[in-house]
């Protein structure tokens, strides 16, 4: 009975004295904590990815409240986590364009010459210490994969062509492979552009051609006013600028490409076309549609019977030809 | 989303394994499994822990205060592993005296406490007690399954029979703390290797499905 | 004092018989926690804080309360002959553990917060750490190889707390270094992680067995 007895007094006042202190010490050692951090915090994805600017998600809800970051700032969290912010914070929120990673490289070990055999680190950085790296251009993707390595959201991986692969679904655009890549290969674009150059070599003509077959070799062919009749596509450096608005627009100037130098990730039906309406555009050297159509081959001129030919298995859907067709051949 | 009973009980032993998925619970498992005797004694051990601590928690959860919700908890397991200490010290002196240090050490396991807080603290008595049953089945299984290849690897017996031949040569590593690491390690990358697999057809379903 | 004593449970906890690569105590965070060299290393050093702490008042509970040889105990019963309550043990000295990390959480928060946020979560997980029970049960069960086969003495149970520490401390560093280096080199994909930091750890424990000879 007495140990009983004496086992219950002993934890008793073990218990209540350690209780004590325990409650002493959080009286002295009192931090104040703001109730809507801890809200907050609860609805971030914890990735700790650092898209917002903040050194991971708890540091972004304490930058929240005392008003440093805006309450749209969590990226991968994107529409509903910026709106349970907005609601805990009390203030609207504005939407931001949802974007993703594209890898702005074509040249994987098919297309692009090796200067030597690398076998060290396994590592991008690693490698461009060693002679600038073991790929003939100096400004393409290497291929060892730091961009893999950093992806909270299992979005990218490695090919097997030694060019990373990014999953736009799953693409949250928080931007850590664009910083993680040491050339700047990868960038981030609006979800809803398909169509980017696959290219970051600033220089021109033979000493792209020397280090890659698929290489921008600032023809400027793409941003030519007949290709590119919104202008959507500058010349700017040795590379072509794309000022976004909408894929259509961009289309033939990129499909035009004569090295394949666009990523081109989206497909337009084919236009239907009446040849029986078609003239053959009598009075001029070659028919306006067989001039501006990009896609070689997809319309040729049949000087015999003074008409245009059109194989529908090329047709990339740029729907250029039916504006410019005088007799609406093409619809 | 709701699990079926069945489905409580089944995920601790596969989806949901302390030691192979959660990796929790490693200092018993490695240093127990010198032979599959050791290894079931000290799963039983903690399933039992883990049931009534489990049943407990969820029984109390409504009247603890949540700033000290762990040290109740950790009072509640203590108490069920003073039990345990003690009638495996009466009932099994053997046993006691193989597991030695990790039978009071069945305390600070990492499961028995994760399960409490995560699970019992949270969901009704049934469920916790299937819970905990589940999660302890599934230790055991793990246990048994290094314990087995370490003994037989090790000592060429089982259970204390031998099993391999009178030619065979047990390697002496394998019952040492080292082997139960490159035990560990192997089995661990096998699982890694399924998962990869079953990651890379998910990924690929995926795409084809957009 | 014996100073030969002392000075075989300092070789023998750090070296011969380490806590993480022989006696299994604190695998939990020696995989856990040791993929960064810094987090490694402040890890650790609160790992022998808290074994040094937890040591002493474990030691001094354990003895004037629990332990009818020497409680204080003794005024409470009609014949003054104390209570045994040393099956108590591991419900009190969890007590004390726990009631230490919960006092040391709210320290750092207050007077160290960078300390506090790079320890992160590890740090509650330091409660459920085997190697600090495992620490001050082991000053109770004695060390049977280098002769002590009863309780340790309060001095003993402080260096056998601080040399366990150190030990490891020692070997998280070195688990956190190699672990940075696997992480740039060629592995295949399956035996990345986990897989390889066991092992790593196995290795290491082949490499520690080598002091088992040693004999002071």
């Amino acid at each position: 009975m007495i140990t009983v007895v004496s086992s219950v007094i002993i934890l008793g006042v073990i218990g209540i004295f350690f209780g004590a202190c325990l409650a002493y010490a959080s009286k002295i050692f009192y931090v104040q904590l703001d109730p809507r951090v801890e809200k907050i915090a609860e609805s971030l994805p914890g990735a700790n990815c650092g898209a917002c600017g903040a050194a991971g998600c708890f540091s972004y809800a304490e930058g929240v409240v005392e008003g440093a970051f805006p309450a749209n700032g969590c990226i991968p969290g994107g529409k509903d986590v910026a709106t349970i912010i907005g609601g805990i914070m009390g203030c609207a929120v504005e939407e931001l364009t949802p974007m993703k990673a594209v890898v702005n490289c074509k040249g994987g070990k098919k297309e692009a010459r090796q200067k030597f055999e690398y076998m060290g680190v396994q590592d991008c950085k690693a490698a461009m210490l060693l002679a600038g790296g073991n790929k003939a251009c100096e400004y393409g993707c290497l291929g060892f994969g730091n961009c893999v390595n950093v992806c909270q959201f299992q979005a990218i991986t490695m090919g097997e062509n030694g060019l990373p692969i990014v999953y736009p679904e799953l693409c949250t655009g928080c931007g850590l492979c664009v910083k993680a890549c040491p050339r700047g290969v990868i960038s981030l674009i609006p979800q809803s552009q398909k169509i980017y150059v696959g290219c970051v070599n600033p220089e021109k003509g033979k000493a792209v051609k020397a280090v890659c077959e698929v290489g921008c070799l600032a023809c400027g062919i793409c941003a030519n006013k007949n290709n590119n009749p919104s202008g959507d596509i500058v010349m700017e450096g040795g590379l072509p600028k794309i000022s976004y608005q909408d894929n259509l627009r961009i289309l033939p100037g990129a499909t035009k490409c004569p090295t394949g130098t666009y990523v081109i990730d989206v497909t337009y039906p084919p236009v239907t076309y009446n040849q029986e309406k078609c003239n053959g555009c009598e009075g001029k050297p070659k028919p306006l549609c067989v001039k501006i159509c990009p896609a070689k081959g997809c319309l040729t001129f049949d000087a015999e019977r003074k008409k245009a030919v059109y194989d529908s298995s090329l047709c990339v859907g740029c729907e250029l030809c039916i504006s410019e067709c005088p007799v609406v051949a093409f619809k | 989303m709701q699990r079926t009973i069945v489905q409580e009980f089944t995920k601790g032993i596969g989806s949901e394994n302390p030691i192979f998925r959660l990796v929790l619970g490693l200092c018993p498992t490695l240093a127990v499994t010198t032979s599959l005797l050791n290894g079931l004694g000290m799963g039983l051990a903690a399933t039992f822990v883990l049931l009534c601590s489990n049943t407990i928690v969820a029984l109390i959860k409504g009247i603890v205060p949540p700033k000290i919700r762990i040290p109740i908890y950790i009072v509640v397991i203590a108490t069920f592993v003073s039990i345990t200490e003690m009638v495996m010290a009466a009932y099994t002196p053997d046993l006691h005296k193989a597991l030695g240090i990790f039978v009071p050490l069945i305390v600070v396991n990492c499961i028995i406490l994760g399960r409490a807080e995560a699970f019992a603290g949270k969901n009704g008595v049934f469920r916790s007690m299937i819970d905990g049953l589940g999660m302890g089945a599934g230790f055991t299984v793990a246990l048994c399954t290094l314990a087995t290849i370490r003994e037989i690897l090790g000592d060429g017996k089982l259970l204390g029979y031998p099993v391999m031949g009178q030619s065979f040569e047990p390697v002496l590593l394998m019952i040492l703390p080292a082997g139960g690491f490159f035990v560990m390690g192997l089995l661990m990358a096998a699982l890694k290797m399924k998962d990869l697999r079953a990651d890379a057809m998910k990924r690929a379903q995926a795409i084809a499905e957009k | 004092m014996d100073i030969k004593v002392i000075f075989l449970i300092i070789i023998y906890s750090i070296l011969i018989q380490n806590f993480v690569l022989s006696r299994f105590l604190g695998l939990c965070p020696f995989f856990g926690c040791s993929q960064k060299l810094s987090s490694a290393v402040g890890m650790g050093l609160a790992v022998i804080f808290v074994m040094v702490l937890a040591s002493a008042i474990t030691w001094i509970l354990y003895t004037y309360l629990l332990d009818p040889a020497t409680s204080v105990m003794g005024y409470m019963t009609a014949n003054g002959v104390p209570p045994d309550l040393t099956f108590l043990r591991t419900i009190a000295f969890i007590l004390v553990i726990a009631s230490l990390v919960q006092f040391i959480e709210m320290f750092l928060q207050k007077k160290v917060p960078p300390l506090y946020r790079a320890l992160g979560i590890y740090l509650p997980l330091i409660t459920t750490n085997c190697a600090v029970l495992g620490v001050a049960v082991l000053n109770i069960d004695g060390f049977s190889a280098i002769g002590l086969n009863g309780k340790l003495t309060f001095l003993q149970s402080l260096v056998q707390g601080f040399a366990g520490g150190v030990g490891f401390l020692m070997v998280l560093v070195l688990m956190a270094g190699l672990r940075e280096k696997l992480d740039l080199a060629t592995i295949p994909e399956s035996m990345k992680g986990i897989p390889v930091a066991f092992i790593m750890g196995g290795l290491m424990a082949i490499a520690f067995m080598g002091f088992s000879g040693l004999s002071i």
